[in-house]
Order: structure tokens, then sequence, then C-alpha cells
């Protein structure tokens, strides 16, 4: 596992305490109850502070899975 | 503090712990505002896993009502957030309606009459609920016809009514109201509205802001205990100069001289004293030079003030041992003040706990950070009357060992007393009462701490009973030192809480008030829910004469096993009604 991949884990696991580690790459809001509006804002406030990175508001809706907010971040820190 | 750890903190009570149920009462989205409510309330109750719940979005005053009706389990808080678009919608940013100036003052007069639903809903609202209130903190939007720059008339009137409220609130102690400019140092002005989170998610605080309120709610809703007594060194502290050097007119403390910062600190000590704060003297010096000193008319704290004195040549270590030891309080309940590191290092190493603070003796910015730092450890929500008597009761208490020679008092000392023990059975709504259990260490039948809603559930439980006991000698008054609550069942005491100031010790009162609580139920036996803690070593004692073994738990003391136990009693004791100081 990569170290973006391990970190964007731990903050998965501090917005979704109860779902065990090896389940969160699999996540995605739609399989995923805990995931609502509130998580997701909160989701993108513990990516900014782990990552030090900006995150929009408007894109809660489109980071709607794991993958996508990996490949999201991933992007971004290429870009820095 | 970062969302993160907020939800790391959050994350760390035991879920099995007891539950610290938190009502946070705001129109908007509380999102990152009840995170970090959530760690703040949780970093003060540790031992209980915080669970807050919010009401429905935009409608602030309905969420109010709904808890002063009881609707659900009650809260153990209620945590109210009121921003300007509570009041009126037109005031935020969501709405459509209109700024036109036509709006304005149909705006100020719906503005009053939702003010006028949530303080009238707040003041129905359950006794054991503890309230805090935050004021809006948010800008006014560009409504108004002034330019920016301009205070229009009627947003000053929106503001008067705001602080109007706040008062008629704050009147009476029911709702603890967040102090505004507190909170603008904690948060810039500038830097609290995210207009881009208000409209995409109904959250209109910055994260920034957001970690300021909550902290600043959290304070008010589970405050830390307030500091009992301040010891003070003299030289470079209480005044500026060495006083052994230049003589009792050679300090000074004045604008005049340039050192009105001590002046300030005399200010400050003589303020705090009248509100019950102990304040006494540690100080390397000439004890006749020093009484010289405080003779001084201009000296801004009298002598009287101050008790004791602990002025000579040895440690000062050694002088605030001897110095809490009248005080009969902790280190942890005290600070002090001395200019020299050394003797605060000194004295930190001897008594861990106490809050040591530098006088700074040139530093005008440390030197009024350190005045609001002790009137923040040491302030109080109220006055009561047994903070107006601390003093008095005090010195009369060294008396009273000096007279008794410490321990165990003589037959002949304890009968020439004049002692009466007051009972007052219908003091269970009296803030001294509660003030007193969650305060008591050493007499504490258990340590446990309860919060408003617990003592209210504890008194509305059928046969309930609650005692609160007032003691004076001919020594002086020693005003409301024991509580006792339980319940009565045919003839059994149990009792839950028992506690007693440590300041009513070696008079037998707590002899007194049980044989007072066996003859007013005529119980057969008492039932006490005791438990050792680390520091209630005066009940184990108090249990191991009456039952002749160390109790290790709940005991029972039956009335004849009491009566055959009990030492003679000289009290007179009475049942009254008391009236209560507050302020």
């Amino acid at each position: 596992m990569d170290d973006v991949k391990k970190r964007l884990t731990g903050c998965f696991q501090i917005v979704f305490p109860d779902i065990p580690e090896a389940q969160i790459p699999l996540l995605s809001q739609a399989n995923t109850s805990a995931w609502d509006s509130v998580a997701a804002i909160t989701l993108l406030n513990v990516l900014e502070e782990e990552f030090a990175v900006e995150m929009d508001l408007d894109q809660v809706a489109d980071l709607n899975s794991f993958e996508r907010v990996y490949a999201h971040l991933q992007e971004r820190l290429q870009a820095v | 503090m970062t969302i993160t750890e907020a939800l790391q903190i959050a994350q760390t009570a035991p879920a099995a712990a007891p539950k610290f149920d938190v009502k946070l009462a705001c129109g908007f989205t509380p999102l990152h505002l009840q995170t970090l409510l959530t760690a703040e309330v949780q970093q003060r109750v540790r031992g209980r896993k915080v669970a807050i719940s919010s009401g429905l979005y935009g409608d602030l005053a309905g969420t109010l009502e709904s808890v002063a009706r009881g609707d659900g389990e009650q809260p153990d808080c209620l945590a109210v957030v009121i921003e300007w678009p509570d009041l009126d919608p037109r005031l935020g940013f969501r709405s459509a309606g209109s700024w036109g100036s036509g709006a304005v003052s149909d705006i100020a007069s719906s503005a009053r009459a939702m003010q006028a639903r949530i303080v009238e809903a707040l003041s129905r609202a359950p006794a054991g609920i503890r309230i805090a209130v935050t004021l809006p903190s948010l800008p006014l939007p560009p409504l108004f016809h002034s330019c920016g720059w301009q205070a229009s008339e009627a947003q000053l009137l929106l503001e008067r009514d705001i602080l109007g409220m706040a008062a008629e609130l704050a009147q009476g102690m029911r709702a603890m109201v967040v102090n505004g400019q507190a909170l603008s140092e904690s948060s810039a002005a500038g830097q609290r509205f995210d207009l881009k989170s208000d409209l995409l998610t109904g959250l209109p605080y910055t994260v920034q802001h957001a970690g300021a309120v909550a902290a600043a709610l959290a304070t008010a809703l589970v405050p830390p205990a307030p500091k009992k007594g301040i010891i003070s060194d003299l030289d470079d502290t209480l005044w500026s100069g060495i006083v052994g050097e230049t003589g009792p007119e050679g300090v000074s403390w004045d604008l005049a001289s340039h050192h009105q910062l001590h002046g300030l600190y005399q200010k400050m000590l003589a303020s705090l004293c009248e509100n019950g704060v102990l304040v006494g003297v540690a100080s390397k010096n000439d004890p006749a030079v020093v009484k010289k000193t405080f003779e001084r008319a201009d000296l801004l704290i009298r002598s009287e003030q101050v008790f004791p004195f602990e002025v000579h040549w040895d440690a000062k270590s050694g002088s605030i041992a001897r110095i809490l030891n009248v005080w009969n309080i902790g280190a942890d309940a005290v600070i002090f003040v001395d200019d020299s590191p050394m003797e605060l290092a000194e004295v930190a190493a001897a008594h861990p706990g106490i809050e040591c603070i530098c006088f700074p003796k040139s530093d005008y910015a440390a030197g009024l950070a350190m005045l609001r730092r002790l009137r923040d450890l040491c302030g109080k929500e109220r006055i009561s009357q047994e903070d107006t008597i601390r003093l008095e009761s005090i010195r009369r208490g060294a008396e009273f060992q000096e007279q008794a020679a410490g321990g165990a008092a003589p037959e002949q000392f304890l009968q020439q007393l004049n002692a009466t023990i007051s009972i007052d059975f219908d003091c269970g709504s009296e803030a001294r009462t509660l003030e007193l259990i969650n305060k008591t260490n050493q007499f504490n039948l258990n340590g446990i701490r309860l919060t408003e809603a617990d003592w209210q559930k504890r008194l509305s439980q059928p046969g309930a009973f609650v005692a609160g006991i007032s003691y004076e000698d001919k020594f002086g008054m020693l005003g409301t030192i024991a509580v006792i609550q339980g319940l009565e069942r045919e003839g059994v005491l149990h009792v839950p809480t028992w506690v007693m100031s440590c300041r009513a010790f070696a008079r037998r009162i707590e002899h007194g008030c049980l044989a007072a609580l066996f003859d007013r139920f005529q119980a057969s036996r008492v039932e006490l829910d005791y438990t050792a803690t680390s520091k209630n070593g005066p009940v184990k004692d108090f249990l191991l004469a009456m039952l002749g073994e160390e109790p290790t738990g709940p005991v029972r003391i039956m009335r004849r096993q009491f009566e055959a136990q009990c030492p003679p009693l000289y009290h007179t004791v009475r049942e009254v009604r008391r009236t209560y100081a507050s302020g």
C-alpha cells in the first residue's frame, strides 16, 4: 500500500470508526449508510488536515468512493 | 483543535461509560460545530460518554420549546447558538426575503417576537438542565441603507435588543451567556463567516470559528472548579521595591511611581477576597517591617483581608504548607504568585498541582494577562453567603484548632462551644447544595459528582430527602457545611450522598447529623453508599469508629449501634428554612 493510500485509509478510519480497515478501500457512498452528507463534509475537512490541500465543497458529490477520493488526491498531490 | 483531533477525542470515550447528553440548539446545520463541541465537552467530562443531539434546521425556537416541554430524554446540558437568521431569516444569506428599506422595520419587530419566544422557552426549561448561550457572532448582511462603516440606527437597535435579551437570560443565572468580548479574542471577527459553506452546507462558520464557539460553550457548560486561594509574595510583587531595604515608605504601587501594575494587583486581590477567595502572604521578610507596611492607608488591600501571614526567612514551601493547612485545602486549589522564578520552582516542586504565576514586574502586556488569568482562575458564577463569611470562618477555625489543641477536642472544650446545628430539609434547589457535593473531597461518602440533571432525578424519586446542614458556635458561623441526600423507605434511610466541609471537622457535627436523621425519620437503620477514594479518609475513620472495623464498601448502621458508639453531643439541633444570598 502506498503512503497516500495508507494515510487516506487512516482518514476514513477516523470518520468511519465502526468500519473494519480491510473494507475501507471498497467503500462508496452507495454501499455505506454512515457516509451521509455530514460525513462527506467531515471527510473533506479531515483530508484537508491530513494532506494540507484545500478541498472544494463543490466536489463533495463527485468524491463519493474511496477509489475516487484516492485518485483525486493523487492528482492533486502530483500537481503540487 | 482540528476536526481530526476532535473525532479522535470523541472516539476515546468508552462506549459503555454513562452518557452525558448535550442538546445543541441552533438554527443552522451544526456539522463541525457539533464535532468540535463533542470533543470539547468530552475533554471536560472524563468518565462519561458525550452524546450530542441537535434540533431541527431553521427552527431554533422550536428546538428550545421542545426541550422546555420535556420531549424525549432530558439532556444534562443545553447549548444554544443564536445567529441573526434565527431571529428573522432575512438577516441571513440563505433566505430569498427582501432586503429593501421597507423590510427593515418588519425585521426588527419579528426579531423582537422571536427573542421573546427564545426567552420564554429557556425560562421554562427543566431546572436540572445547565444552559449556555452564544449571541450572534457573525456580521449582519449588508441590508441597511447606510454604508458598511456606519452603524445604522436599525442595526444598533437590533444589537440593543439582543443584548437586552442576553441580560434577561443571565438574570437569575438561568443561562450562562458566553462573553462576546472573550470570544472575539479567540476568533477574529473577519475570519468567522464562510459564505460558501453557509450556502452549500448550511454551516455559516469557518472551522476555526466553530472551534472557538465550541470551546466557549463547553467551558460555560462544564466550567473548571474555581481556585479557592491565592498566596502572594510581597517584595516586587504586592508592591514594588524591597521593603527590608527601603522601609515601609520606600515601597510603591501607584501611577506616579510608575508601579501601578502592583496597585492593580492589590485591587484584584482585594476584589477576589470580597468574593470569597482566600488571600495569604508568603514572604521572606522582617515581620515587624511588613506589619508596619500593611498599616499604610494607601494600600489597596486591607491587612484584615489577608490571612494568614507567613513572614520569616524560612523556605517558602514550608510557608505554603502551613497556609494550606490553615485553609484546609489542597495545593491544586491554590495559586502562588511571586516575582522570583527560583521561589516558584521551589514551591512547585514541594506542592505538585499548585498553580504558580510569575509576577511580571515591568512587562505590562504580561501584567494584564496575569490580572485576567487570576480572574479566570478564581471567577465565580455567583457569590454565595458562604463566600462572604469564608475568611472569617477560617480565622475562627484557626482559633478553634488552637484552643482545641488539634485532633480530638476535649469534652470540656466542646461543651463550652454553644454549638447549633441547623438543618434545612428544603434546600434541594439551592445552588450551594450541589456545589458543596461537587467540591468536597475529604468527608465525602464516595466522591461521586453529580450534574444538575442527576441531582433533579435524585430529588424526584419517591421518598427522597435532602438535608442542608449549617453550623454556628461561639467562634462564629461556618455557614452551610454539610449535605446529606437519600431516600426514606419504611424506616430505613438509604444515603448515596453525604458530604461535609473540612472546615467543620473535629466538632462531632457528623455524629449530630446522623442523630438528627435517626430522630426526624424515626429510622431503624441507615445505609450509606460508602466507597473508598484516595481522599475520603475522614469518612473511613468515622465509619471505623462506628462499626469497629474498616469499611470496604456500602455499610449499614443500626440505630442501636449508633447510639452505643456515638460520643456525647453538645449541639443544639434545629430544623430551619433559611434564605440564601446570591448574586
